[in-house]
């Protein structure tokens, strides 16, 4: 599967819409029990993985470097167990789109392999 | 978290024997962190089929795809471009059984295989290694045995203290087991709270008999109208 040909296409006009409603309110920070373990770590808010994921992979087209992609793994993995209890409050779906990233790196062959 | 572990080869091939094109679906959650059914494992047991049907002169096509959460339909994300645009004849699924079920239900048409034994609710030891702890009984006792389950970890799944089995704190059933009422008296004894087994509790009413359904507080006026 092209995942650029395919997959992009077909939700890039909901990537999109997400990345441009996205307020930077930081509203959805304090519904990510990791968030809060962490000591409010600015890295570890719902919008901030969701634009530096999948916002990343929207802007550069599908095309990541290795390095590009590998923080994206980061992010989609280590930084977000993707409990889906996100909340945001325009309704962006951010647990789907972190999903949708990780869908990119596994096509990649990127992911986590928990050993 | 749940823990599968893959099926024999030999079941597995016997379960894909009269299909032509598989997908083979694994699961990014517990089956993933478990190492029984994951991205990796998907790839390693495609390869092997393929070795299988290469030296065999079978014709066959495998792929692969890891949903990360198979319980969840939410998570599917490209599942269903993925069997029609592949025209899949079959689908294996490298999740829990709860996994499976669901992507059986999504394609109703289409015949899904488990790869893997959903075999436990367990905690990690190490990497690759796991213990059961848990059977979802429904009605945790947990509580008054002093964190030990008695329904898992008593070979006959007594509730009611040990029975005339155990020798010198161990099973009766495999003698490199511990006794699990055993090790509940040590448990409370040390912690002073001998007490809690000695009252009387009502009878377990067994709940993993039935399907259940779980509607968590919060959400009863949600879904239980």
């Amino acid at each position: 599967m092209d995942w650029n040909r395919e997959v992009l296409k077909k939700y890039k006009s909901k990537i999109k819409l997400a990345m441009s409603v996205c307020a930077r309110c930081g509203m959805c920070a304090q519904s990510c029990f990791l968030y809060m373990a962490k000591d409010k770590d600015p890295e570890y808010m719902p919008s901030y993985k969701m634009i530096n994921s999948i916002g990343l992979i929207y802007k550069k087209k599908g095309r990541l470097n290795k390095e590009e992609l590998e923080k994206v793994r980061e992010i989609a993995w280590e930084k977000c167990v993707l409990c889906t209890r996100c909340y945001c409050s325009l309704g962006i779906d951010i647990p789907w789109l972190i999903s949708l990233a990780r869908d990119y790196c596994r096509l990649n062959g990127v992911f986590k392999t928990y050993d | 978290m749940i823990k599968v572990k893959r099926k024999p080869f030999d079941e597995i091939l016997g379960c894909i024997e009269k299909y032509k094109n598989i997908l083979n679906v694994g699961c990014g959650g517990c089956a993933s962190v478990c190492l029984g059914g994951g991205q990796r494992e998907i790839n390693i047991l495609n390869e092997e089929i393929k070795i299988f049907l290469n030296q065999n002169g079978i014709d066959k096509e495998i792929a692969g795809y890891t949903v990360e959460r198979a319980c969840n339909e939410k998570c599917f994300l490209n599942l269903e471009d993925r069997v029609k645009q592949g025209g899949y004849d079959c689908i294996l699924t490298m999740s829990c059984s709860a996994g499976t079920q669901l992507i059986a239900e999504k394609f109703p048409l289409i015949p899904v295989f488990p790869a893997v034994n959903t075999i436990a609710i367990g905690i990690d030891r190490d990497i690759g290694l796991y213990e059961e702890r848990c059977r979802a009984c429904g009605d945790c006792v947990i509580g008054y045995t002093g964190g030990i389950c008695p329904v898992t970890r008593c070979a006959k799944s007594l509730f009611n203290g040990p029975c005339g089995g155990t020798n010198k704190g161990m099973c009766e059933v495999n003698p490199n087991i511990p006794c699990a009422w055993y090790e509940i008296y040590n448990r409370l004894k040390e912690q002073n709270r001998l007490e809690d087994i000695l009252k009387i509790h009502p009878p377990v009413e067994w709940k993993n008999q039935i399907q259940r359904t779980i509607v968590q507080y919060g959400y009863e006026e949600r879904y239980m109208r």
